[in-house]
């Protein structure tokens, strides 16, 4: 469940949203915050319908959300 | 979960009467007190697994304290019980061995010990479900946890199966003495509970390795 190459701009997505707290995204996308946490730090990377969840609840596209991290 | 006076001795509290609980099963009916504690010993362990869903319960209301997943809180309290449930049956293995052992009565305590452990976990999952009624208890991390974590309990239950049937394939009859159809039937349910105990454990361990 670690070191996934998948990076993602979710805390900064919710700053800019008014401090969105994890919680509320999570409630949002249907999934535990605990899920949100690990996401945040790049510890899980989501199924396809999960970043599509998030990026709508963003109201953005995925890739505005999520991108590919070569190392 | 640090902090709180009245959690703290409250943890150490369930820790007690858990530890307590243990050796009461344990002690059976060779007790030095001249009677069996092994049910006072199961009820205690139940009602330690309460307190600890009633500590759990607490934690995260007054501390905000939602770094630890339903999922992971059920693998814990999970990872607990079966222990003790392997350890009580392990220690009482000797009962179940032997040409008499199906008609004991030690045994058929120790088997009735055992099954009400089980119902009371059911009812703990229960009562734990409700915990958390009106959230959302799983998504798809925890069920790539569990699915991992199954792996883990699906290897322990072959290699038990595996161990036994070679011991039990490739041992001279002289030397399978032990090997009662009573006995065979009790392995058999011990290694189905390491499955569980190592899936549990499994399940913890990959929620830990996660919040680090």
């Amino acid at each position: 469940m670690t070191g996934t190459p998948i990076a993602n701009d979710i805390r900064r997505l919710r700053t800019e949203r008014g401090e969105m707290t994890q919680q509320a995204l999570a409630d949002a996308c249907g999934v535990t915050r605990q899920t949100i946490i690990a996401l945040e730090a790049g510890r899980y990377a989501p199924s396809l319908e999960l970043a599509f969840r998030i990026a709508r609840t963003f109201g953005v596209g995925v890739e505005e959300v999520f991108r590919w991290e070569t190392q | 979960m640090t902090g709180h006076p009245g959690r703290t001795i409250g943890r150490y509290g369930v820790m007690l009467v858990a530890g307590a609980a243990l050796w009461l099963l344990m002690a059976g009916p060779r007790t030095v007190l001249g009677f069996d504690p092994g049910p006072l010993g199961m009820v205690l362990l139940v009602a330690s697994a309460w307190g600890a869903l009633y500590l759990v319960q607490f934690s995260a209301r007054d501390e905000g304290e939602h770094a630890i997943s339903p999922g992971e809180w059920r693998a814990r309290i999970g990872f607990a019980f079966m222990l003790g449930a392997v350890a009580y049956f392990v220690a009482k293995l000797d009962l179940f061995a032997g040409p008499g052992a199906v008609d004991s009565a030690d045994a058929r305590a120790v088997a009735r010990n055992l099954v009400m452990l089980g119902i009371a976990w059911a009812v703990l999952g229960q009562a734990m479900a409700s915990r958390w009624k009106g959230r959302i208890q799983e998504d798809e991390r925890d069920r790539e946890i569990a699915r991992q974590a199954g792996h883990w309990g699906h290897g322990v239950l072959v290699i038990g199966l595996i161990g036994l049937a070679v011991t039990l394939g490739f041992s001279p009859a002289h030397r399978l003495q032990w090997a009662s159809h009573f006995l065979l039937a009790n392995l058999l349910v011990l290694v189905l509970m390491l499955g569980w105990l190592c899936e549990y454990a499994a399940t913890a361990v990959y929620y830990w390795r996660d919040r680090r």
